[in-house]
């Protein structure tokens, strides 16, 4: 009940820092239709099971926190935690917990992602993949932190003994997310050619990544 | 499940919305009030019960508020698959290592593992826990009525995390629709035949990329359509709660009570059990 507590307490904190980040509380109507279209579409995409490795999910918030912004990404996992606590895809009580994780993912794979591709120049791809590989491995360490600081409730063994099994639950976790790396590179390839605005880039990079393909030049 | 639905294992929201605008049972006619704070009270004896046999009549009782609504019990356990695989996830390394008596053991890469009882026991327990909450969330989702959780949630959350909470709600029928009937034309012309890593992971990420273009578009065009209604940060809630009775309150109360009484024997040291 206490780590509870404590958890849900941080979170707490970090969405404050996030909604006065964002104006306060007064969002504009634009980023709020935003947020809460990248909540659904967030929610469906992890509906779908990718039949690679036997059937994975994504979650795709280091890619939120690409698209929209920390601040906004980090109002983006609470909702999608809330959601997901409903229907028994995370627990009402781990809210907390899980917001914190996803808070790092979000604030990771945003500012990774921009330090790769405006000040290391990196492509696309391989920028996504670095952002959310990178975000993914460290939030399974946070993870692994949180269990290894609160206990699993019912379990006699040691923070020790936890840290050990947590670790190794956190080695296949971040197998996972270099999987997801990949599919976030693509994403972002992706909205790179249809909407570069959307991660970051002005419109004209767009026409720019047409020319360059000899034929779709030729289509225009 | 609706044919829309593209996962056995995840709650299909339009199914839920179904139950909860359509049901007449008892469950649908208490007050969503009454059923939020039952639903606190049920995470709160998750969290403090500590005995197997008294988690186990939690989670009888979530289900047997759940049939009393009249809620298909078959759907309710094919959703029961994802809270069980997490917990399992979890707990698989703790079956294991959890210190006491022996079941059984077996010799793994030249060491040998064995399995205890209270790794079995925790295992059983984080089960329960899990479940007993999940029963009891959706059965809440599923016979309350949208308008009646948009004013929960408008009343609980902060503003803005109320609006975004309520859009999305909305939103997430129209996203999964457009994200199914993209995989159901992909499949109509022989996607899921296609086979490698590579080729797979670039075929899903269009997807998932088409869908956040998608989104991003509707939600300008959605922006500017709330802008031009005069849109002041509140949606109007245009029906009222019912009130509580003192059936609800008694209820409340009662409920209230057995919560007190487990907590006082978990944190002041009288246990109690079956």
């Amino acid at each position: 009940m206490f780590w509870v507590l404590v958890w849900f307490a941080i979170a707490t904190g970090i969405i404050s820092v996030a909604l006065y980040r964002l104006g306060r509380g007064q969002i504009p109507t634009r980023k709020l239709a935003i947020a809460s279209m990248c909540v659904a579409v967030g929610f469906a995409a992890f509906q779908i099971e990718i039949p690679v490795f036997g059937g994975i999910h994504l979650n795709l918030t280091p890619l939120m926190g690409i698209l929209v912004g920390p601040a906004l990404g980090s109002l983006c996992v609470l909702t999608i935690n809330i959601f997901s606590a409903a229907i028994g895809h995370g627990g009402w009580s781990m809210i907390g917990a899980n917001t914190l994780v996803n808070t790092v993912e979000v604030f990771l794979g945003f500012y990774v992602y921009r330090f790769l591709r405006r000040y290391a120049k990196v492509g696309r791809f391989y920028s996504g993949f670095g952002a959310a590989a990178t975000a993914l491995t460290v939030s399974a360490l946070v993870a692994v932190a949180i269990v290894s600081v609160s206990l699993i409730q019912g379990s006699t063994q040691t923070r020790e003994q936890t840290m050990a099994n947590m670790t190794v639950l956190a080695i296949g976790n971040i197998v996972i997310g270099l999987f997801e790396g990949v599919v976030t590179g693509y994403i972002v390839s992706f909205l790179g050619k249809m909407r570069p605005d959307l991660i970051g880039e002005p419109a004209s990079a767009r026409l720019e990544d047409t020319e360059n393909r000899p034929e779709a030049a030729a289509d225009v | 499940m609706s044919s829309k639905s593209y996962s056995k294992h995840i709650p299909d929201f339009r199914l839920v919305m179904h139950y909860a605008e359509s049901g007449t049972s008892l469950v649908h006619r208490m007050n969503p009030w009454t059923k939020a704070v039952l639903l606190v009270f049920v995470i709160l004896f998750v969290i403090i019960i500590q005995d197997p046999y008294l988690l186990a009549i939690l989670l009888v009782a979530t289900v047997a508020f759940y049939a009393a609504a009249r809620l298909p019990l078959t759907l309710l356990l094919g959703w029961y698959s994802l809270p069980v695989f997490f917990v399992l996830m979890l707990a698989v390394l703790f079956v294991f290592s959890e210190p006491g008596r022996q079941l059984a053991s077996f010799e793994l890469l030249g060491t040998r593992i064995a399995l205890t009882e209270n790794g079995v026991l925790l295992v059983g327990t984080l089960l329960m826990r899990a479940l007993a909450a999940v029963t009891f969330s959706l059965t809440f989702f599923m016979t309350t009525r949208y308008t009646n959780i948009a004013v929960i949630a408008s009343k609980c959350l902060p503003k803005p995390l109320d609006n975004i909470f309520l859009l999305s709600y909305r939103f997430t029928f129209e996203t999964s629709d457009e994200v199914a009937d993209v995989l159901d034309a992909m499949r109509s012309r022989s996607g899921g035949l296609v086979k490698g890593v590579s080729r797979q992971t670039k075929m899903f990420a269009g997807i998932i990329g088409l869908a956040f273009v998608h989104a991003f578009e509707r939600a300008e065009r959605i922006a500017k359509a709330m802008e031009a209604r005069g849109f002041t940060g509140t949606f109007p809630m245009t029906e009222k709660m019912p009130r509580m009775r003192y059936a609800d309150y008694a209820l409340l109360a009662l409920v209230a009570v057995a919560l007190a009484i487990v907590a006082y024997s978990r944190y002041f040291n009288h246990p109690i059990g079956l």
